[in-house]
């Protein structure tokens, strides 16, 4: 079978997919955006949305051009002849490389960039659909997300089916890849550190010192909250997912081009099947997301996701008949989708208030907040358990799975990843209508609704919650797999420039490389964390100013400036991402040329594990201390304002940097490390210094 | 423009002002640039009421707007002994203003709380400030400690609010505290076992409890008496709250 024929499948799947999410961007916008005074709210929250992102793609878009010329510098040079022919220099190659790093970079810009646009009008039409009906709000909510998550799939599928179908590389479909994760990490943490500096800021003075309730409108952080909402959890996470996705699509890609030639061509193409079947399948089961008025929101989004497995598998089982792919592809995919799933809903049990962890932590609340960090923390640790788990019975089952039906093993556990991710189009859906909805309840509250909306509101925001717990474990665990494959591309990559790698422990270079692997994500969580902090304290500051200086504001005479605090929130995030950014890009390569390849193999090693261990720790430690707080609020162990409540404020204030900033960005961090290995590789076998 | 008594119960106080009601709630609760702060609570008294313990008049004449024609917010008329020197018929609507300023107005009752079954809490407010638990229903708590003439423990005029019990109402040993946000509830649940099983009626749990009440703890409303009347303001049910004055629901219940 010719299989390029996928690649126009692919592509015009892709398009599908973004007609769609044009059509549905166009139908929220014909919605009913509300009174004017939710329009005026709307309006800051997108003003403050859009300052923030042009300044951020105004810097990234500087570091694309500047690691872009880097890259074509780099690539205009073949260093694999070094020995035989001396250097040979290949302008070609090195712009193709450039092009396809920015072009990656692009992708993932205008995905986040799309989700944000749609986010930022779907809010005050969803808030106003609540005034009507819960089942309308949700509809419009819903497929406001679907915007950003069909966006997203559809620009991945299409920019690697493009890039491959005109390079017949699929290093340059790495740096596709590469320019998509750096602006993913960039996006992820800044919109992280952003959102959580405007979020403890506004709540440590508002309801802490002030006892102004939640998205009161006197409060001068209460904008840059709301804005913060849409930048990191829509922009930041549509970048996010769309490098994991593209990621683990790109590693398995390296490993089939590594196969015998006469099956390469068509290893290389099968996780583009994998995507674009998982394309058609979201498609088809975002049509199966409905509530109906007094329905359960979350269990709508849950059935969703269900079906559109159902339909995937169901998909890849007719392929697997006609020979288009082979049973073991069939079965690695599965394995993947089954087990993120499962992940996903396990995660679901350590937040969720209807279970022990979350209920245990309320409970032990009523003896102060040490006691309520030191179990929430417990249970998060507790909750790598099955995540990890679900790893490992991936892994082994995709490896065998693959090798009992001749393919390498390694292979089926890339297919694993890509077919835990490739239902995105869904995952990311069901992901960005939480963010929507926590606007739209921000918009109803400011702009006066009355409770019944708010109360909506409350219900929708409830499901978004869950979907963003199980969104975190499926986003985290497929990057563990994803990340596995990457190494093996990587060492596929060495291997094809005459290095054998040796990544025993009994070597040194190795032992300091998985050291100082593993100490990256930790130290990257600090510094993110650490930035959230520093730059929450100068907007605590700024609000103390403005309530001492204009007392009007809380007597509701005065209005309060909220553009400063978006200032100083876009300032403080854009200012504290160039160690990070270096941790994640330059580290690697420092490692690499400094103490060589198998170091660095030990490197990425020991950054995979600590990264997957941080990462699930703090998603759902956060997570949890979060929905133990809102138990208590519910009336549980006093109540608000009881001594538990006290704790559980601590313990969420605590919980918010490590599930919104640090947590989710390491995922990122340990895919763009794996990539700038992979993609650097070749460089790094010929000159390192040890 | 109008001027208004008011009777501030956090602190106790006879203030006149140039503000509404709502606005000098605000006021008092969110401060000005003297940055004082909290929750208050206060009655408007019948501007045509006087005592001579009190120079309201003069008080009167001094409230007059600033230069640049902003009211004036407060003139302290006495800070001591307040209650007890101003008739019970005198006090007008009571507000209840949340921390962050929002302002709840109760009317007076002609009708008391039933006597209901079980165990009662006691928020004393004015002139003293303990939590008590009781026996006694909210008038008979009243009586024993304004009325009765044998009571080594009395005072001229009371103003305090019955706070919600719960399951602790009728069984304090082993019932649920749930959504009460009361601090050390072991030592209330001990209170409340030793007026259930001993022969003392009432029982002080924290003699210098802080007056500022969490509003969604209060069980009927407040209480406002001396020896010759006692008034009654109920506390409308949650579920009204919710519906009719929701800014102000959603503030007292942070």
């Amino acid at each position: 079978m010719d299989y390029q024929i996928w690649l126009i499948v692919g592509i015009a799947g892709g398009a599908i997919s973004i007609a769609v999410a044009v059509y549905l961007y166009f139908w929220v916008l014909r919605q009913d955006p509300g009174s004017e005074k939710a329009q005026q709210v709307a309006g800051w929250i997108r003003s403050g949305a859009n300052t923030y992102l042009k300044r951020l793609y105004t810097a990234l878009a500087s570091l694309a051009l500047v690691l872009g010329i880097i890259i074509a510098l780099i690539f205009s040079f073949n260093f694999e002849t070094i020995g035989t022919t001396g250097v040979q220099i290949q302008p070609g190659m090195g712009v193709v490389m450039a092009a396809c790093f920015i072009i990656g970079a692009l992708s993932s810009a205008v995905a986040g960039y799309m989700g944000m646009r749609v986010a930022v009008e779907a809010n005050v039409r969803t808030a106003t659909a609540a005034q009507k009906s819960l089942q309308q709000a949700f509809r419009l909510s819903f497929y406001a997300g679907a915007v950003l998550g069909l966006a997203m799939v559809g620009l991945a599928v299409i920019g690697m089916s493009l890039i491959f179908m005109l390079t017949k590389d699929s290093h340059a479909v790495l740096g596709f890849s590469f320019g998509a994760s750096t602006l993913a990490l960039l996006a992820k943490a800044g919109g992280g550190i952003y959102t959580k500096t405007a979020d403890i800021a506004a709540d440590l003075v508002g309801k802490v010192e002030l006892g102004i309730p939640e998205d009161d409108p006197r409060n001068p952080a209460v904008v840059a909250d709301n804005v913060g909402d849409n930048v990191g959890d829509v922009a930041g996470m549509g970048a996010d997912i769309f490098d994991s996705y593209v990621a683990s699509a790109v590693a398995v890609m390296i490993l089939g081009a590594s196969f015998a030639s006469a099956m390469q061509y068509k290893y290389t193409v099968i996780p583009l099947i994998l995507c674009t079947i998982g394309t058609f399948a979201s498609l088809l089961g975002i049509e199966f997301v409905k509530v109906k008025e007094g329905g359960k929101p979350g269990a709508a989004l849950n059935r969703g996701t269900i079906i559109t497995c159902i339909i995937y598998v169901a998909a890849l089982l007719i392929l697997s008949f006609t020979k288009i792919i082979d049973a073991g592809i069939f079965w690695s995919a599965t394995i993947g989708i089954v087990t993120g799933v499962i992940i996903g809903f396990t995660t679901d049990f350590f937040t969720n208030d209807q279970y022990k962890p979350v209920q245990e932590t309320a409970r032990v609340s009523t003896s102060g907040s040490a006691i309520t960090i030191i179990t929430g923390y417990s249970y998060g640790l507790i909750s790598i358990v099955p995540s990890i788990l679900g790893v490992v019975v991936a892994t082994l089952l995709s490896y065998n799975v693959a090798v009992s039906n001749g393919l390498p093993g390694i292979y089926g556990i890339g297919v694993a990843a890509v077919g835990m991710l490739s239902i995105s189009g869904m995952i990311v859906s069901a992901d960005a209508y939480g963010p929507i909805v926590d606007n739209a309840r921000g918009i109803a509250e400011m702009a006066g609704m009355g409770q019944d909306v708010i109360e909506r509101a409350d219900v929708l925001d409830s499901a978004g919650n869950t979907a963003k717990a199980i969104t975190k474990g499926f986003s985290i665990s497929a990057a563990a797999l994803t990340v596995l494959a990457l190494f093996a591309a990587y060492s596929e990559v060495v291997k094809a420039n005459g290095i054998d790698l040796n990544i025993s422990l009994r070597e040194p270079m190795v032992i300091a490389g998985v050291f100082l692997g593993a100490m990256t994500p930790p130290l990257f969580s600090a510094l993110l964390m650490l930035s959230v902090t520093h730059n929450a304290f100068d907007m605590i500051e700024e609000i103390r100013r403005q309530f001492h200086e204009k007392p009007g504001i809380l007597a509701g005479t005065e209005d309060p400036d909220y553009d400063r605090c978006v200032g100083l929130a876009a300032h403080g995030a854009l200012s504290s991402l160039l160690l990070p950014a270096f941790l994640a890009v330059g580290l690697p390569l420092v490692i690499g040329f400094l103490l060589g390849p198998n170091a660095l193999g030990g490197f990425l090693g020991g950054a995979i594990f600590t990264g997957v261990i941080f990462a699930l720790l703090m998603a759902n430690a956060g997570g949890l201390w979060d929905n133990a707080k809102k138990f208590v609020e519910t009336g549980k162990f006093g109540g608000p304002g009881s001594e538990a409540h006290k704790a559980a404020v601590v313990g969420d204030t605590v919980g918010d940097p490590f599930k919104d900033t640090a947590g989710p960005s390491l995922n990122t961090l340990i895919t763009v490390m794996s990539l700038v290995a992979s993609l650097f590789a070749p460089i790094i076998a010929v000159f390192h210094l040890f | 423009m109008e001027t208004h008594f008011y009777l501030s119960l956090l602190p106790e106080a006879l203030i006149v002002s140039m503000l509404s009601p709502e606005e000098f709630g605000t006021y008092y609760a969110v401060g000005s640039s003297k940055k004082s702060r909290g929750q208050a609570m206060f009655f408007e008294v019948d501007p045509n009421y006087r005592n001579p313990y009190f120079h309201m008049d003069e008080a009167l004449k001094r409230c007059v707007p600033h230069e640049d024609g902003r009211p004036k917010a407060s003139i302290y008329v006495s800070v001591y002994r307040v209650l007890e020197h101003i008739d019970p018929d005198a006090l007008l609507d009571l507000y209840l203003t949340t921390q962050d300023g929002r302002t709840l107005g109760l009317k007076a009752s002609d009708e008391f709380p039933e006597n209901g079954s079980g165990l009662h809490l006691y928020q004393e407010v004015v002139p003293v400030t303990p939590l008590v638990v009781s026996r006694l229903d909210a008038v008979s708590f009243f009586d024993l400690i304004v009325k009765n003439p044998t009571s080594l423990i009395s005072v001229p005029a009371i103003t305090f609010a019955e706070l919600q019990l719960g399951e602790l109402s009728s069984d304090p040993e082993m019932g649920m505290l749930n959504n009460l946000p009361y601090s050390n509830p072991d030592h209330l649940r001990q209170c409340l076992s030793d007026v259930k099983t001993k022969y003392v009626s009432t029982k002080m749990v924290d003699r210098t409890h802080s007056p500022v009440i969490p509003y969604r703890t209060i069980k009927n409303g407040f209480f406002v008496g001396n020896r010759d009347k006692l008034r009654y303001y109920p506390m409308p049910h949650a579920d009204v709250l919710r519906i009719e004055n929701y800014r102000w629901f959603r503030s007292a219940n942070m």
